[in-house]
């Protein structure tokens, strides 16, 4: 695998194991979804983006696209603060089906807030779907409706992820070894 | 208590140095059969066992599915957790299963690493097994890569490190008698070096908490759900206290002791505080900055609050899940 810098990258996901798996979750969600009313894919900044390009065109059934984004703790002053949302939705979820995208679920922190903030907005239903899923990770439990794959913990780069904005365009998921 | 770990290469007859070494010293054979007893009383049952036994577990389809990996972490701590247990009560003698890297910090182990040359390996399996030579030079290779991959997933160690030793033996040229009489004589030397008196150990064992250092730390003020300001243990709490108002969780720290023994008179001799509760999760979560290989004692805890307190979701933060975050968050962590 191709090494930027000192970093050594190895392969978990090839193109074409997550394209055939975007087709499948594609399938299984238009399924659900056919004839359930308003569908909303709400596809989480930055990283869920290749995912939802993905799995939205794979979809065979009317949707409405829109991205939400929120401030992450990597980001935050010493004093910390609290999450704020950087990008709002534009659409209005009230009484339709809401399917969060995410590239990964790891502690759950970031997605029990976004969760915790959708409900709010009355939706008639929200599910969530991640692209990658990290079980050992998790910190508080919150259900995720379907994932493309499950992952032990290690630290991975590729179709959305970063390190320091680094590896996002990779067609493939790879483990970075040794993230100085 | 004393912890001989052997790591063995395939055919190299590590499975009898050990058992060599067992009787000579009367110390307790941790092998595959006394592991699979332990595991069939967690509800492991052997072909669940065999499975992940020393084996390196390939990814399907570019992942370990779901229940694989609950299943393998269930597995992984099921048996580290029998070690850690036994190694208190008992003199061990532990085949293989990364002992040398679950003991490490464990003073009065000594890791051994039997090892033959490929051909006196061939030789020896093909007469074991009553194979020919290509046969057991592909089961050879197969149980190899095997071992080797283990310890890299489970522990992200290369087993061939020689850091990892105090002795590496070459069955090729001693032979098991003569490699057991050399491990023996090794750990009396040590254990004659450096005596440390059993019922101190655990204690000096636990008291090695590896100092989180973290530069960059928070300089907010973080309140629990009732407004109030905690006095933390360690600063590694206020800062996961800070993530959990970040991402607006509400959080209270240490509300409940959990009573785990009581003395004949009723007098609770354990208890058990987990740091953080919360409550919209109706979730205990315990952080820990000990080494992976020192938690033992609160893994313990855990279970027996999870026996007598089943209703109570507990959950433990290891060091290194801990070190995971700080390092996602960009918030640096100094030596260790």
């Amino acid at each position: 695998m191709k090494q930027e810098a000192d970093h050594h990258l190895e392969v978990l996901l090839t193109r074409d194991q997550i394209q055939a798996r975007v087709t499948q979750l594609a399938e299984e969600i238009t399924r659900d979804y056919s004839g359930a009313g308003e569908l909303v894919l709400v596809a989480v900044l930055r990283g869920s983006v290749y995912f939802a390009v993905d799995l939205s065109r794979r979809l065979n059934l009317p949707f409405i696209l829109d991205f939400i984004g929120i401030s992450s703790y990597a980001g935050a002053s010493p004093s910390r603060g609290i999450v704020r949302i950087t990008k709002d939705l534009e659409s209005n979820i009230v009484h339709k089906n809401v399917l969060l995208l995410e590239d990964i679920v790891d502690t759950g922190l970031t997605l029990n807030y976004l969760i915790q903030n959708l409900k709010t907005r009355n939706p008639s239903s929200l599910r969530v779907c991640a692209f990658l899923d990290m079980p050992a990770r998790r910190i508080v439990n919150i259900p995720v409706d379907y994932y493309g794959f499950s992952l032990p913990d290690l630290y991975v780069v590729g179709y959305g992820l970063d390190y320091h904005e680094r590896y996002r365009n990779l067609e493939v998921v790879a483990a970075l070894k040794d993230p100085k | 208590m004393a912890v001989i770990t052997i790591s063995r290469h395939f055919g190299s007859g590590g499975e009898l140095v050990a058992r060599l070494v067992a009787e000579k010293m009367g110390y307790l054979l941790i092998n595959k059969a006394k592991i699979a007893d332990n595991m069939r009383s967690i509800g492991i049952l052997e072909p669940e066992m065999a499975y992940f036994d020393e084996k390196n577990i390939k990814f399907q389809e570019g992942a370990l599915d779901r229940e694989m990996e609950r299943r393998r972490r269930r597995y992984l701590d099921g048996l580290h957790e029998f070690f850690y247990d036994l190694a208190i009560r008992e003199n061990l003698v532990i085949l293989g299963r990364g002992g040398q890297l679950l003991f490490r910090d464990f003073p009065p182990a000594l890791h051994v690493k039997i090892f033959a040359p490929l051909q006196s390996r061939l030789e020896r399996v093909c007469r074991l097994y009553n194979l020919n030579e290509a046969a057991a030079a592909r089961l050879i290779s197969e149980q190899d890569r095997d071992r080797e991959a283990y310890l890299r997933q489970v522990f992200g160690c290369d087993w061939l490190d020689p850091g990892l030793y105090h002795l590496i033996i070459n069955t090729g040229i001693t032979g098991p008698e003569e490699a057991a009489v050399l491990i023996v004589t090794a750990a009396r030397l040590k254990e004659s070096a450096g005596e440390i008196p059993a019922k101190d150990l655990e204690e000096r064992l636990l008291q090695q908490e590896a100092p989180v250092e973290i530069t960059g730390l928070t300089t907010g003020v973080v309140h629990d759900a009732g407004g109030t300001t905690p006095d933390f243990a360690h600063p590694s709490e206020a800062e996961f206290a800070c993530m959990l108002d970040f991402y607006r969780i509400k959080w209270l720290y240490e509300p409940i002791t959990f009573p785990l023994e009581w003395d004949s008179e009723g007098t609770v001799t354990e208890a058990f505080t987990p740091d953080f509760y919360l409550p919209e999760h109706n979730l205990y979560l315990e952080l820990t900055t000990q080494k992976q290989k020192l938690v033992w004692k609160k893994n313990k805890k855990i279970r027996r609050l999870r026996e007598i307190y089943p209703d109570v979701q507990v959950k433990i933060i290891y060091g290194r899940d801990f070190r995971g975050l700080l390092k996602k968050y960009g918030i640096e962590e100094k030596g260790e």
